[in-house]
């Protein structure tokens, strides 16, 4: 249903939490730009496609690679680059995260460009981060057999 | 018979693919229906594919659907954000179009204007989800629609695609998201097609959707080297090259090699039909049908 592929009615950004939002960007920042190059989606999914970051693809996929990912794993649109999900897949198997790569992700809410992922967490805008991932391939082979 | 309904009376269909003109001209997309009246069960209409900019796909649509074919009609998140798209989709219904393709498209850099503003709102399985939810009768503001589309939705696959599970994992999701048919980009690598085919029964997902296999003829061996060379996530074998560059006539070649892929394909279980998509070359899709006994199915 509607709920399974879009946010709706999060809680209104007020002007003055706008306000303590960019402070709280500002120290994400220091974390997130350097580590993933963070886009400031404000709606993080980074733990959901193994701590690469989806939004540095051109195309911003946030559900996996179009079929243009060069057989090196390089971008169709900027060959001297690396396909981001090509890195994400790599990623996800070095750290056992492949069963969150199934995982559908909603479509953006673009209200939340340029604010704190983590204070939106907090204000319940966003699914909280997943850190730990148990038996994941026990999980892949669930949810491939899963209602068929 | 409509294209679903002969999907689920398990026929084997076959559906063509026409370029709309860089021109406001009707008249070349009527003259082209003939190529496909009578030959394919529907037809996909590309819409500003490589991001060139062409007729709309949805005019085009309807003028095929005048013209007494069944229009598939593709839509890409490239051009318009989803305010466009839903409203672009309820249009289509109205207009009487069942059948649409959800893709991502081509980045605008490939284009003619590479210097315009990708919109990239949605991507191809959100835009899935989203044609389901208008399916059931939603908009995605949560509003209830007084009248439910009835989209028979496809989705694309790439089966050579890097990396391998990824694209069977984008694959999966399109499914869960609500995906009716899958038209996979054109196999000229059918080792690899069997591995990936599969993958795709091991996961039953050829059960959730009707699998269509494309096929592409081509004239020149230039045209398959362009593909194996430019054409990121294409993967051709050696023979096709070989054979086209020793070949005398070679449009008589690719003729040749497209009928004998679609013989191979046919007789792969769980393949629902066959797309065949002649760049630039629609003239050549009922000589094709003709002699790969398509044409009595």
């Amino acid at each position: 249903m509607n709920s399974d592929i879009i946010t709706k009615d999060t809680p209104k950004i007020s002007a003055k939490e706008r306000r303590f939002s960019r402070l709280i960007l500002f120290i994400e920042d220091l974390v997130k730009v350097p580590l993933f190059g963070c886009q400031h989606c404000g709606e993080c999914i980074l733990s959901s496609t193994a701590f690469v970051c989806s939004q540095r693809c051109p195309k911003r996929m946030r559900n996996g690679p179009c079929g243009g990912t060069g057989e090196d794993g390089s971008c169709e649109v900027y060959p001297e680059r690396k396909c981001v999900w090509y890195k994400i897949y790599k990623r996800a198997k070095l750290l056992r995260r492949v069963s969150l790569l199934y995982q559908f992700n909603k479509i953006h809410n673009w209200n939340l460009e340029s604010t704190a992922a983590w204070l939106n967490v907090f204000k319940k805008r966003n699914k909280p981060p997943i850190w730990f991932v148990w038996n994941d391939k026990q999980k892949v082979k669930e949810l491939i057999s899963r209602d068929t | 018979m409509t294209l679903r309904e002969k999907i689920s009376a398990g026929k084997f269909v076959v559906c063509g693919e026409m370029e709309p003109p860089k021109s406001c001209d009707a008249e070349t997309i009527k003259k082209k229906s003939a190529y496909f009246k009578g030959y394919v069960d529907a037809v996909n209409i590309t819409d500003n594919q490589t991001a060139v900019v062409r007729l709309s796909s949805l005019a085009s649509a309807k003028i095929l659907l005048d013209e007494g074919l069944e229009p598939i009609m593709q839509i890409t998140c490239r051009d318009r954000n989803r305010l466009a798209i839903q409203s672009d989709l309820l249009g289509a219904a109205a207009l009487g179009i069942r059948n649409v393709l959800c893709l991502t498209g081509d980045h605008q850099r490939f284009g003619d204007q590479p210097e315009a503003k990708g919109v990239f709102d949605l991507d191809s399985i959100q835009l899935i989800a989203t044609v389901t939810n208008m399916n059931n009768g939603y908009l995605l503001s949560g509003q209830e629609l007084k009248k439910a589309t009835d989209f028979f939705i496809g989705g694309a696959a790439n089966p050579s695609g890097t990396t391998f599970e990824m694209q069977l994992i984008r694959l999966y999701k399109k499914v869960k998201a609500g995906v009716h048919f899958i038209q996979t980009q054109p196999v000229f690598d059918l080792e690899r097609f069997n591995k990936w085919m599969e993958k795709v029964k091991e996961m039953r997902l050829h059960e959730q959707c009707a699998i269509i296999a494309g096929v592409m003829p081509v004239k020149s061996v230039n045209a398959l080297l362009y593909m194996k060379n430019e054409v990121p996530g294409m993967r051709i074998s050696n023979e096709y090259i070989e054979r086209m560059s020793k070949a005398t006539d070679p449009k008589e070649e690719g003729i040749k090699i497209a009928i004998e892929i679609i013989q191979t394909l046919k007789t792969i279980n769980g393949i629902k039909g066959i797309h065949l998509m002649p760049v630039m070359w629609e003239s050549i899709t009922p000589t094709i049908i003709e002699q790969s006994g398509l044409a009595k199915r």
